[in-house]
């Protein structure tokens, strides 16, 4: 029944003309065919094509997603679960504030790096990297710090949190271990 | 076939309007009702997904319902569209207008909590000298919420207060964790009450005029609904001045209809009655319809706190959990040097601080949050906002929805009054924490833009005086007496108290009213 919903109509007058009981082959064996396929999402399969920041940006995007959410145990962090990669699709569809604090905010942070250690931030030693995050260890404000540097550890402290622990990488070791993560009821779009 | 003759044409299916339905219907009299949005089936609306499937990984898709911070990217279909329905504002003062377009309205999502107002509103005026009293007072409105209350199947617990009248209630006699007695002690010495929370527990998953009002109302066989109506305008018989009906227009096909009915019962949502009225051009002879918008500042997460003993996992059965409401308790003996009314507040007991709040990040991070798992104490800060003329909506001729009807512009800015409360608010509960021995992580008193709470009140407010009202004390325009306006934009005050239990009860009261009048011959 399913499948003859779904097949391009006959038209509707060559069907009349026909008797209906020789056109078709005798009818199968009623099987269930309208259980869903079993699919994958993208993530699973391919790799995001980045587009929105530099080279130099997501250099040092990646390198502070690793040190704001590390892997831990059996918990994948956030390299594990292209939280980078995921922000640069992200902030790239964000409006244009979003993204200042996101571009302004990462070439800070490495112009910070080149003239205090003389290198690019993705480069930096753990202790070098651990003086530039400095601003994270401020007690927290509503209103985020006007510093852009700041303001951008402040924005993706919380941002690679969530792109962490809402991926396919995370829920999966969740599962393993036994533990729930995120999961809801989605409203379908209404008509 | 003749289009069947109805006594009542309500404008909406929420709390106000299913109201109207349920006390006209059961009382013979025929109704018919539109509501802009769809009926919904619940079990087909809504899959259970993870949230890694989500195509934004839960962030939500940027820039959209951009006004409507309570949504989700799971739930973000069951808002009304913004760019479907626009309003405009001076960007220096916005104004979140949080709408919801399906039959049942906002009573399908609300939080369910379920206050009555007190004298200390509805006589507000004589108690500070500011704005206006309620052509009522708690006497009057008590038999309804009497009734209203028992449909809603409220829990709550007999506390008292003058502040907070008591219902009729589920008695909620559970115990109170060691954490809650610690904070109550630490309130009752500053002689600040707390009390159960009260809350509507319904039937089944929902509290809803979907499945507790308009099921009654369609057993009768009194009522007929018509969804994705989205009405233009309330029309008026020439010759009598009296409305006779109303314009709408499909949702899906934009086809343009007329109802006709005897009266008219207005219960669209308060600024969807409002706007409603403003482009009727009707029952303004006052001029103040549209003026004194006033709702209630929230400040979530206003205190954020851990309990001690309940760190590291070591919480006790007992030791934690549970919640209660600290209900107004300024400015009611004693008087507040810079400012009017009062605030509540609503806490529980038992999650988890949000990451944001410690100043860590990497592996220290982790180990902090995990140290307090289930270990916090957060509260909402809730305040009164003045009602005041210069707050307000209009028409803006320049923007219309989707379906050609005019937009509203909003003028609303919160006053002093409002953000000396909010930091009273604030340092109050940071220091009733302290004194329950609870390590306070965060403070703030930053409320959220106008419009956050989703308990926008007034612009169509009732009175005694028809040069400074819209309504009467029966709901009922003071210009047309056939026109009813049951919802939010009835009030003169709001409180710091949730209003669901006050429009359904002032819903139901002015419904009787009016029964009595069409039984009389007077409507």
């Amino acid at each position: 029944m399913q499948a003859l919903v779904a097949a391009p109509a006959t038209p509707a007058l060559v069907a009349q003309q026909q008797p209906a009981a020789a056109a078709y082959p005798p009818a199968a064996p009623p099987v269930d065919d309208s259980a869903p396929l079993a699919v994958s999402m993208a993530d699973a399969a391919a790799e995001p094509v980045l587009h929105f920041f530099t080279t130099s940006q997501f250099a040092a995007l990646r390198k502070l997603s690793d040190l704001l959410m590390p892997a831990a145990n059996a918990v994948p962090g956030a390299l594990e679960a292209h939280a980078a990669e995921f922000l640069d699709f992200l902030i790239g569809d964000s409006p244009g504030e979003r993204q200042q604090i996101y571009r302004g905010g990462l070439d800070a942070l490495n112009a910070q790096a080149k003239k205090r250690f003389g290198k690019s931030f993705a480069e930096t030693e753990p202790a070098q990297a651990e003086e530039l995050l400095a601003p994270l260890r401020d007690p927290w404000t509503y209103d985020p710090p006007a510093d852009p540097l700041a303001r951008l550890l402040w924005t993706a402290k919380e941002d690679v949190r969530t792109a962490t622990q809402n991926s396919r990488e995370w829920s999966l070791a969740a599962a393993a271990n036994g533990r729930r993560s995120g999961s809801g009821l989605y409203w379908l779009p209404i008509d | 076939m003749p289009v069947p003759d109805h006594d009542v044409l309500i404008i909406g299916s929420g709390a106000s309007g299913g109201m109207a339905a349920y006390t006209l219907t059961r009382k013979g009299i025929k109704c018919l009702m539109l509501d802009a949005g769809p009926p919904l089936d619940f079990t087909r609306v809504r899959v259970a997904k993870p949230v890694y499937e989500l195509p934004y990984r839960g962030f939500g898709q940027p820039g959209r319902l951009p006004h409507v911070l309570q949504a989700n990217e799971f739930n973000a279909n069951q808002w009304a569209d913004e760019t479907q329905n626009p309003y405009t504002y001076d960007p220096k003062n916005p104004f979140n207008w949080v709408r919801v377009r399906l039959v049942g309205g906002k009573t399908l999502f609300w939080s369910r909590m379920s206050f009555r107002l007190s004298d200390y509103e509805f006589k507000a005026k004589d108690h500070d000298g500011f704005g206006d009293n309620w052509p009522i007072r708690n006497a009057d409105l008590a038999p309804y919420y009497d009734q209203v209350e028992p449909i809603f199947r409220v829990a709550g617990r007999k506390e008292g207060l003058p502040q907070l009248p008591d219902g009729v209630f589920i008695e909620d006699n559970s115990p109170d964790s060691e954490a809650a007695k610690r904070f109550i002690a630490a309130a009752k010495q500053r002689n600040i009450p707390v009390t159960k929370m009260r809350r509507s527990m319904g039937r089944g998953p929902l509290a809803s005029s979907l499945n507790l009002l308009l099921p009654d109302a369609l057993a009768t066989g009194n009522l007929t609904i018509v969804p994705n109506a989205v009405v233009r305008e309330v029309t008026v018989d020439k010759n009598t001045g009296l409305v006779n009906g109303a314009n709408f227009v499909d949702r899906h096909s934009r086809r343009e209809m007329h109802a006709q009915a005897r009266v008219v019962v207005v219960g669209a949502s308060c600024l969807e009655s409002t706007r409603l009225l403003l482009n009727s051009g009707i029952a303004n002879s006052s001029g103040v319809l549209g003026h004194y918008l006033h709702d209630q500042f929230y400040i979530t997460q206003g205190v954020q706190a851990v309990v001690p003993e309940a760190r590291d996992g070591k919480a006790q059965r007992g030791s934690i959990g549970g919640g209660g409401y600290v209900p107004r308790f300024r400015n009611l003996a004693t008087k507040e040097k810079n400012f009017l009314r009062g605030y509540a507040y609503d806490f529980s007991f038992g999650g988890t601080p949000d990451a944001r709040f410690f100043p860590l990040y990497g592996e220290a991070l982790d180990r902090a949050v995990e140290s307090c798992r289930g270990a916090g104490f957060s509260a909402t800060i809730m305040g009164e906002v003045l009602p005041r003329f210069e707050n307000r909506v209009s028409i803006d001729k320049k923007v219309a929805d989707a379906w050609g009807i005019p937009a509203l512009h909003f003028q609303m800015r919160y006053s002093d009054n409002e953000f000396h409360m909010a930091k009273d608010a604030m340092t109050t509960l940071a220091e009733l924490c302290q004194s329950a021995g609870f390590e306070v992580l965060s403070k703030h008193d930053r409320m959220f833009p106008p419009g956050y709470s989703i308990h926008e009140l007034g612009t169509c407010r009732m009175g005694d005086n028809p040069k400074t009202s819209v309504l009467n004390q029966w709901n009922q325009s003071h210009d047309i007496k056939n026109l009813f306006v049951v919802d939010g934009s009835s009030f003169v005050t709001g409180g710091s108290q949730n209003p669901t239990m006050t429009i359904l009860a002032l819903s139901m009261r002015a419904s009787d009213y009016l029964a009595e009048q069409m039984r009389k011959g007077e409507v």
